[in-house]
């Protein structure tokens, strides 16, 4: 079994990677350009170069995937020279500093041709800035160069002296000549093995921190919906098999028939029409604010009702039509023949057989609903991943994607490695090795 | 004349033209208003009385309004190109002017303006004793510190394009604490509809740092709590704000106001206002039609249309064939059955369009026939153009927008007789905006604009060098018509003024580039609990004096 489990991690990992390799591939072929999305039509193409350097974007697609797996601090800590460090503010900003052999954090800006840094004593509190023009080292030609941290967490190259003269305006100073500026941008970010998905390009906001109560969200709305729907439907998906004709089985099969043909966009629309805006007895859209989602669980019945209908009728046929097979086979007749008393058979001999199918598509199911409710997730405006996913992939944001994509593909083979094991005590014939 | 009148010299004359009917008192007042008399003292020249909001026993307190609207990244204020983002922050700082819902433009944190005769010094005097929410006061140095920002190229806010053409950084000048000077490079009067542009916010310039997030501070009345892109914003009152409400205490009336993230789908956002779950819907870019269309008999909500200058635009591509042919151009304006169009695009909700970019809500104005559909005569025309078996076109058409759909199928329908055969090439809206000015024919969304030159200078001429302007998407451009139109820019008289756009109108209806077959209204829809609050054209949400109902 350690072997069996050990050998399924391996196939994670190995999944993980192409699959990163997929998206990003994928996204990278796909028509749209991330600073028209982000800045709007109507930007200017040095806008659009300016944006793109700034986001690291103008480097080639196998340069950002290693930077995405790897990280970027490592490599721009050579350039500038000093370790590089991660912080939060109290804000809950994230900031990136490097620190002076001292233990002061540093970072600089440019002031027209001046190199001003901007110096943090991260135990008393206490910010300074100070001239640091003795940084700038001779680069090609006339032109000076300096790497440093700037204020927006980059990594970046500025130069002066070269032809290029560039007015720029100084708080406080007011108009100053400067001949040069920002030449190359690394952002910085730790990479993904190390944790860091990076910043979403849509939001500005650090994936990990949006993912999280994204994935929340959803698995608290598709976890009562688990919860509701997989009891009911493996129990009344059991009675209609055990009678296969009757009435009951009739009613069961097509009434959960009926409900898992129609799409749950229509579902959805439909519970809002009667039970929101005609009715009014729950709200139709989810409005979440400080304590999402659990100050407003009203808000959860439409679209835990949508979700439940769709998954009940699935599941139940699935258990009804396993139940019927196994009532028909030769051990159950044996096992009446013996005469063994009926909730025995049903319990101890045909139930566990019966459930085989059944766990399999639930277990397929968990997947699904966490990247799959999307449809609901729109309908009712519900900030869960799958949406956050949509939102994502049509903006071509890459870190966020990425992020998401990891997350299901870890559900995906988690959930398949709990119905093995669950297999194993319906069938204990079944054996690992 | 040696005496510096305090009205300027022009005011006079509007006077005179408003009693003698060559204006209409909304005209009087809004010019009076350009050239810095306070439209409080304008309007008793226009001899009626400003209509003072009495409502003091009526108004309550207290309670929070919530938004539905997109919470996108924001940085710089001065790099806005979405409104929805704007519509958060303009509560929390403030524009120097303020154009109100009739296209008035007011003084707003300026006091006032004035402007020299030739249109090319621009004066404005600040409001003294405004504070920015963490305390420091506002004066001319956070003015000309945020013009520069929008005037610094790596900057890149929209409002380089807008004002660079006429005003450099070395052309603002500080008179003393509260006064700033501006020296045009040429005459420009939409100089207060311009500080209303949305991305002119005014920073302030001892804290920002070029991320307004992590420094908020305006001398809007509320204060940025919370901002979390694509989830939530919460803003708090603003105890000192400077505005004073009827009850005579401080603005703002309500607590706090909320912005909620819910998706680009309309319909959760519509079911939330039935419920009363948000009270607004921020309708800026995605347009209101299915909300109006949804909520338009909801006895729950308030539906409030106002008349703009938006439109869709049919614009054809002069340099590309078969659009560098007049006569086709012209047969494809003549296949636009406006009435029916309006109808069943726009459900009857707007006025009718001319093919020239100016609306009739525009003061410059100058009425024309709104031309008939014409099949019989596009056929002619395009039989001369040498098409005589008829020509087959691509439209390309965004997806999202439902009314700009409606409007290529039935151009599609009602131009098979003239022998066009449009193919409609849908495609979802961010790709159209991808190619929008590259396109041959395609059909794109303009935004209201108060002033009538201000399109025309934006899209039909060339620059300096002889290229399109940058928003000129159909590289259409004529001698005449610009040169008219640099006469419009630097007249004043309405009269004069309107007498130049009878021309401008005829030459862009005869030689232009596009077709426009209607005039939008836009909505405001929002709960009944909301008081006394308007809509504007451009969607902008003034909330300043907005108060609940219980």
């Amino acid at each position: 079994m350690a072997k069996f489990i050990l050998r399924r991690f391996f196939l994670l990992l190995i999944t993980m990677f192409l699959v990163s390799v997929a998206v990003f591939m994928i996204t990278e072929a796909s028509p749209g350009n991330v600073a028209k999305n982000v800045l709007g039509a109507f930007i200017t193409p040095e806008q659009e170069r300016s944006f793109l350097a700034q986001m690291g974007l103008d480097q080639p697609s196998y340069v950002r995937y290693f930077y995405w797996l790897f990280g970027s601090d490592w490599l721009a800590a050579r350039k500038v020279g000093l370790p590089l460090t991660r912080t939060v503010t109290d804000d809950g900003f994230v900031e990136w500093w490097a620190v002076r052999p001292d233990g002061a954090l540093v970072r600089w800006k440019l002031e027209g041709d001046n190199l001003i840094a901007v110096s943090k004593l991260p135990s008393v509190g206490i910010t300074s800035e100070y001239n640091n023009d003795n940084r700038w080292k001779a680069g090609a030609g006339t032109t000076q160069t300096v790497w440093g941290v700037d204020t927006a967490n980059h990594v970046v190259r500025w130069q002066k002296g070269s032809d290029v003269k560039v007015w720029s305006f100084v708080i406080g100073t007011g108009w100053m000549e400067s001949t040069g500026g920002p030449m190359e941008y690394i952002p910085l970010k730790k990479g993904f093995i190390r944790g860091d998905p990076g910043i979403s390009l849509r939001t500005g906001r650090p994936v990990s921190k949006t993912i999280f109560t994204r994935l929340r969200n959803s698995i608290v709305l598709a976890g009562i919906a688990f919860v509701l729907v997989m009891p009911l439907a493996l129990l009344l998906g059991l009675i209609a098999g055990l009678r296969e004709g009757s009435l009951q089985d009739r009613v069961l099969s097509i009434g959960g028939m009926m409900f898992s043909v129609i799409p749950e966009f229509a579902t959805g629309i439909f519970l809002i029409l009667i039970m929101a805006v005609w009715l009014q007895w729950v709200p139709g859209a989810t409005v979440f604010g400080e304590q999402a989602p659990w100050e407003r669980p009203d808000m959860l019945i439409l679209p835990v009702l949508t979700l439940t209908l769709i998954e009940l009728g699935y599941i139940l046929r699935i258990t009804r039509a396993s139940m019927v097979e196994v009532m028909k086979s030769p051990y159950i007749r044996t096992a009446f023949l013996k005469g063994l008393p009926y909730w025995r058979i049903v319990f101890k001999h045909a139930v566990r057989n019966a459930l085989m199918a059944p766990i399999t598509v639930i277990m397929l199911h968990v997947n699904w609903l966490m990247g799959g409710i999307v449809i609901v997730e729109v309908v009712f405006g519900y900030p869960g991943l799958g949406k956050y996913l949509l939102d994502s992939a049509m903006f071509k944001d890459i870190n966020a994607l990425e992020a998401g994509a990891m997350i299901l593909v870890l559900l995906a083979v988690g959930t398949q490695l709990v119905a093995d094991i669950i297999y194993t005590f319906l069938n204990p014939r079944i054996r690992y090795t | 004349m040696k005496r510096r009148d305090p009205i300027h010299p022009l005011v006079p004359q509007l006077r005179q033209d408003l009693a003698g009917g060559k204006i209409s008192r909304r005209e009087f007042l809004r010019y009076a208003a350009l050239l810095g008399v306070s439209v409080t003292a304008a309007s008793q020249m226009a001899g009626m009385i400003c209509p003072k909001k009495a409502l003091a026993a009526r108004i309550r307190r207290g309670g929070t309004i919530k938004v539905a609207t997109g919470i996108q990244k924001v940085t710089h204020p001065a790099q806005f190109s979405w409104v929805e983002p704007t519509n958060i922050m303009r509560q929390v700082a403030e524009y120097l002017t303020f154009t109100d819902k009739d296209n008035i433009t007011h003084p707003y944190l300026a006091e006032k303006w004035q402007a020299s005769d030739d249109l090319k010094t621009w004066t404005l005097t600040l409001r003294q004793g405004i504070k920015f929410n963490n305390g420091d006061g506002l004066t001319a140095d956070d003015v000309i510190f945020s013009m520069n920002q929008w005037l610094n190229k790596d900057v890149g806010s929209s409002l380089l394009g807008m004002m660079g053409g006429y005003l450099d950084p070395t052309g603002i000048e500080k008179i003393n604490r509260y006064q700033v000077k501006l020296h045009l490079k040429k005459p420009e009067i939409a100089v207060p509809e311009h500080l209303f542009h949305y991305p002119a916010l005014i920073l302030n310039h001892r804290t920002f740092e070029g991320d307004f997030v992590k420094a908020p501070h305006g001398t809007g009345p509320y204060t940025l709590d919370v901002y979390r892109e694509s989830e939530r914003a919460v803003l708090k009152r603003h105890s000192d704000y400077w505005q004073t409400g009827a009850d005579g205490k401080p603005l703002p009336y309500m607590d706090s106001f909320e912005f909620v993230d819910m998706g680009d789908e309309m319909a959760p956002r519509i079911a939330a206002l039935q419920s009363g779950e948000i009270d607004m819907i921020d309708l800026a870019t995605t347009g209101g039609t299915a909300v109006y269309k949804a909520l338009k008999d909801d006895r729950r909500v308030q539906v409030k249309p106002i008349g703009t200058a938006q439109a869709r635009v049919l614009r054809m591509r002069v340099d590309l064939k078969p659009w560098d042919d007049n006569r086709v151009r012209m047969a494809l304006k003549l296949c636009q059955h406006r009435e029916k169009i309006l109808a069943l695009a726009y459900f009857g909700q707007g006025l009718q369009g001319h093919d020239f970019h100016v609306c009739p809500k525009h003061p410059e104005y100058c009425e024309m026939p709104v031309p008939a559909y014409n099949p019989q005569k596009a056929k002619q025309l395009l039989k001369e153009a040498g098409y005589k078996d008829g020509l087959r076109v691509n439209l390309a058409v965004g997806s999202e927008w439902t009314d700009v759909v409606r409007y290529a199928e039935i151009l599609k329908q009602d131009a098979a007789p003239a022998g066009f055969n449009v193919v409609l090439q849908t495609m979802p809206t961010s790709q159209y905006w991808e190619k929008w000015t590259e396109v041959d024919l395609g059909i794109t969304p303009w935004t209201h604009r108060p002033l009538g030159t201000m399109v025309l200078n934006l899209a039909y001429i060339n620059d300096a060098e002889g290229n399109p302007v940058p928003w000129n998407e159909t590289n259409w451009a004529d001698p005449e018509f610009s040169r008219l139109l640099e006469q419009a820019n630097g007249t004043l008289d309405v009269d004069k003024r309107r007498q130049i756009f009878c021309k401008l109108e005829k030459i862009q209806w005869e030689k232009g580039s596009i077709g426009i077959a209607w005039w939008q209204n836009n909505w405001q829809i929002i709960t009944k609990r909301v008081q006394n609050s308007d809509p504007h054209p451009t969607g902008y949400m003034l909330f300043n004096e907005v108060w609940l109902s219980s």
